[in-house]
């Protein structure tokens, strides 16, 4: 079974748009959609709601810098301050590029950092190429199932107009 | 008791070779040390000279000194033996009532004197019963003084006198000296009334200066009397305790300089056991001394009146008669009243004057610091108003010297003299004074002797308490010619005493190297000045405390609007952009071909949009991020950018003009960026032009360095030049030349941010020069 892509957004817009671009990377992956900070972290370290969840850790963390209750740095730290969930890839997607949050992120170990471009095609690559490269070319930890990318030929059933 | 009459005669005696002695004026001039030692223990000697108790009278009245409550006699001149015919020794028996007839009229005046008047005070006409009845009257005047009473006794003048003097003088003199403009005009008015009244052949009056030398400001002279007007008396002709005299007793007469003197009888008070204390009584003996000099003045009487302003002697009037000259007792008090009025208008009139400037002072005080406090420094506050700031003073040249600057105003010694003073001034005998003054710098500051060739009077106020920091005035040399009455220098005879002198010739002296002194006034207002000065400093430094804390502020502020603007406002931008998209992908088949165009409407504002708000991120990180100097080759800068902006205009016929460029200290990447935005419109503006020409060159000019970019594009019309640096301001039409609006703003914050200047030049359809002017600047230091 794929390791799952966590999606970490709390705004509904971007949520869709996100989960339109990551459908059209044809990633098999599973994308586990949480909406804010605390959930994210009730996922991660297998609390709450979540207390019951399989095993294992989530193939990347797609993070949006802006949670409420609890933000994307905070989240950034607790994954990085744990020895078990250490070597999960973070992404963090914003839609700043303010210096002080990039500098940031990457003291906390951030893997990339990804402004949002405006433009949807650009979006769309720019998600597609994150979830490519993280779950799919980058050697994952000792022990992870490499993972596999669907067959290019079968385009989404969405995608396509009757 | 022997002993005090010899000291008397002895004192007649020592001086009297020299009284007719016309010694030769040369013997003034006996140029040996020896010679001035002993001329300055001789003016000692002569000060020390007790002349308040000369033991002896003027002989043209007698003196009586009684008891105060017996009114027995106690002691009694010897010229008694002339005017009642007995020997003084015999009316010591005597009392008031059985030597004067109206003696008891007299009594009941005396009770009415005041216990604390020492001044003379007439007490009526008398008749002796030594003398025949109706023989004549004589004018009693009276003054209780060193525990007795000291009763003098002269011949009456005309009873009628004093309505004819001291009326008239009262009513006309006084009104007249109400209206007189000057001091100059009092003074002439008081010498013509004096002269009216007393009758003297020549009266002056003068006023002492600070080093008590006498110049004669007033003057009225019978035919052959020689004139005085406009000459100085040097100090020295009044020794110190005979203008102590002068001060106390405000009317001084002499009327014979060859009387003999009388002595009392016994020359002791009883009372006191010492001489008579003669200070307030009008036949008080004169010093010898004094006798010879108005001899050698050839005047044979003399009158003085004190003027006495705020408690100093300010000045005399004085009268000379070639011939022995009276004063009778009404006139003497009409010219002392005359005296004491006068000294009340001179003090208003100083009073008035000293007002008057003290305003004019304040208000260039209050007009300096209103400047001071609208200008952003005090330098620039002062020069704003140099009339102000220099004629505060009354002085003709002014410097400024603060940390950055040495301002120079009106006539001053050139800047490198103006610092040398400023060092000595800090550290020299002068340092630690807040306000230091000369009215003679070649003798104050020795150590600057070139100083004087543009300057003698100096004013230098402190207003750092840590820098050298000072407001400096400056005073031209004003040579000044002081015309002595005569050379002032006594001589000292053979016998040591001193010989008053001889010559009342005109004699020049030149004094060089002098400015005009400082007022008192103008000495305390500079302190005031400086006091105000410092306030405002302290201020200023407060605002801008006050200014670094509320930029600090504001620059948060910044930091948030430009976050939540790219956060905030991108999120909605990107939404649209991407839902357009979504719905043409999804829905693009059931839209007609003018609803497809209309999504890619939004689609593509929504882009520019976002392209905005990312420049003005851009534009806000620029005037925030810290700059990097370093040496920038900007011959290598302007190639790099030709050849990253090879795709704009491949297709396109440019005539690069580039000249030989410099190398400036500047931050690197965003001079890049200024050029890239420069050049980017040049190519831009001259996109219809074939050959577009593109040239790029620089200049020095005075401390900066010039860089231009010039096209032969479609130029901008000036009447908008103001524009053109403003963000998102734009003088075209979007399908004309697109753009944000934004790149001459980056390039204006970007060139002030490195303390230079931008400025354009254009003309419509004829093209445009952008300059950037950046400041020369030290290499920076290699940053490890």
């Amino acid at each position: 079974m794929l390791k799952p892509i966590l999606l970490i957004e709390d705004n509904p817009h971007d949520l869709e748009l996100t989960l339109v671009a990551l459908e059209r990377s044809q990633l098999a992956n599973e994308v586990i959609v949480l909406r804010d900070g605390a959930e994210a972290l009730d996922y991660l370290f297998r609390r709450g709601a979540y207390a019951e969840r399989d095993d294992g850790n989530p193939a990347v963390l797609l993070l949006d810098l802006k949670l409420p209750k609890v933000d994307g740095l905070e989240v950034l730290k607790a994954v990085r301050e744990s020895a078990e969930l250490r070597s999960v890839p973070i992404v963090m997607l914003t839609s700043s590029r303010e210096e002080p949050d990039l500098q940031r992120a990457y003291e906390l170990g951030v893997n990339a950092y990804v402004v949002k471009p405006v433009e949807f095609k650009e979006f769309v690559s720019a998600i597609s190429d994150l979830g490519v490269f993280w779950a799919v070319l980058n050697e994952p930890p000792p022990g992870s199932l490499r993972l596999q990318r669907r067959p290019t030929s079968s385009r989404d059933a969405h995608d396509t107009p009757d | 008791m022997h002993n005090l009459l010899s000291y008397a005669l002895a004192k007649r005696r020592d001086s009297a070779p020299n009284w007719h002695d016309h010694a030769p004026a040369e013997e003034a001039h006996v140029a040996s040390s020896e010679a001035s030692i002993s001329l300055d223990t001789a003016s000692e000697n002569c000060a020390k000279e007790p002349i308040h108790i000369p033991g002896s009278i003027q002989p043209q009245g007698f003196m009586l000194v009684f008891d105060v409550t017996s009114l027995q006699v106690l002691q009694a001149s010897e010229n008694v033996r002339e005017w009642l015919g007995v020997a003084p020794d015999t009316l010591l028996s005597h009392d008031l009532h059985s030597l004067v007839l109206e003696a008891s009229a007299v009594s009941e005046r005396l009770q009415a004197l005041p216990d604390d008047g020492s001044q003379p005070f007439h007490v009526g006409d008398v008749h002796m019963r030594l003398e025949p009845p109706n023989e004549r009257s004589l004018a009693m005047v009276a003054h209780r003084y060193d525990q007795v009473l000291i009763a003098e006794f002269e011949a009456t003048d005309n009873t009628r006198s004093a309505y004819d003097t001291l009326y008239p003088l009262m009513h006309t003199f006084i009104g007249q000296l109400q209206e007189a403009e000057s001091i100059e005009a009092l003074l002439q008015l008081a010498v013509q009334e004096v002269k009216r009244v007393t009758g003297f052949g020549r009266i002056k009056a003068y006023r002492f200066d600070a080093d008590d030398n006498g110049l004669v400001l007033a003057e009225i002279a019978d035919p052959g009397y020689p004139s005085y007007l406009g000459l100085c008396f040097p100090a020295s002709d009044i020794p110190p305790q005979a203008r102590a005299l002068y001060c106390a007793n405000r009317i001084r007469v002499i009327e014979d300089a060859d009387y003999q003197p009388s002595p009392l009888h016994p020359p002791l008070n009883p009372r006191t056991g010492k001489p008579l204390d003669m200070t307030f009584a009008a036949l008080r003996s004169v010093s010898p001394v004094h006798l010879q000099y108005m001899r050698n003045m050839q005047t044979q009487a003399s009158l003085s009146i004190s003027l006495v302003v705020r408690g100093r002697l300010w000045g005399m009037i004085s009268g000379h008669h070639a011939s022995a000259h009276g004063v009778g007792v009404h006139t003497r008090t009409a010219c002392e009243l005359l005296g004491r009025v006068l000294s009340l208008q001179i003090e208003a009139k100083e009073a008035q004057a000293q007002t008057q400037h003290l305003l004019s002072l304040r208000q260039h005080i209050v007009q300096l610091l209103s400047s001071m406090a609208d200008r952003d420094s005090i330098s620039e506050g002062l020069l704003a108003l140099p009339e102000a700031f220099v004629g505060f003073a009354q002085a003709e040249g002014a410097a400024i010297i603060s940390a950055a600057r040495c301002d120079l105003v009106g006539r001053t010694p050139p800047q490198a003299l103006v610092n040398a003073l400023v060092h000595w001034l800090s550290q020299g005998s002068a340092a630690g004074n807040t306000v230091f003054h000369t009215d003679n710098v070649s003798r104050d500051i020795d150590v600057l002797p070139e100083l004087g060739q543009y300057a003698a009077g100096v004013l230098a106020v402190a207003i750092s308490q840590l820098h050298s920091h000072y407001l400096i005035w400056f005073k031209p040399e004003q040579t000044r010619t002081v015309t002595w009455a005569g050379k002032p220098e006594k001589s000292v005879s053979a016998s040591g005493a001193l010989n008053p002198r001889h010559s009342f010739e005109r004699w020049q002296q030149t004094y060089r190297g002098y400015s005009t002194p400082w007022d008192p006034l103008e000495l305390t207002s500079a302190a005031e000045l400086r006091t105000a000065v410092l306030g405002i400093v302290l201020r200023k430094a407060e605002e801008v405390a006050q200014l670094a804390g509320e930029l600090k502020k504001s620059n948060k502020e910044l930091e948030a609007f430009s976050y939540s603007v790219s956060h905030d406002l991108r999120a909605p931008l990107r939404h649209i952009a991407g839902y357009a998209e979504l719905l043409g992908d999804f829905e693009g088949n059931k839209l007609s071909e003018r609803g497809l165009r209309f999504l890619e409407h939004i689609g593509e504002s929504a882009r520019f949009a976002g392209t905005l708000v990312d420049n003005l991120l851009n534009f806000s990180q620029m005037g925030r991020a810290a700059l990097r100097f370093s040496e920038v080759n900007l011959q290598a800068m302007i190639e790099a950018i030709q050849v990253e902006m090879q795709p704009d205009y491949a297709e396109r016929n440019i005539d690069w003009r580039i000249q030989p460029m410099p190398v400036v200290i500047a931050d690197a990447a965003f001079i890049h960026l200024a050029l890239r935005n420069l050049l980017s419109n040049a190519l831009k503006y001259s996109r219809p032009r074939d050959p577009a020409i593109i040239e790029v060159g620089t200049y020095s000019q005075g401390d900066e360095q010039v860089l231009y970019v010039r096209d032969n594009g479609v130029g901008f019309d000036m009447e908008y030049a103001n524009k053109l640096f403003g963000v998102f301001q734009r003088l075209h039409r979007m399908e004309e030349f697109e753009g944000t609006g934004i790149g001459l703003a980056s390039v204006r914050r970007i060139i002030e941010r490195h303390d230079g200047r931008v400025w354009a030049e254009g003309k419509l359809d004829e093209g445009a020069i952008f300059y950037i002017a950046l400041p020369n600047r030290p290499i920076p230091p290699l940053t490890t």
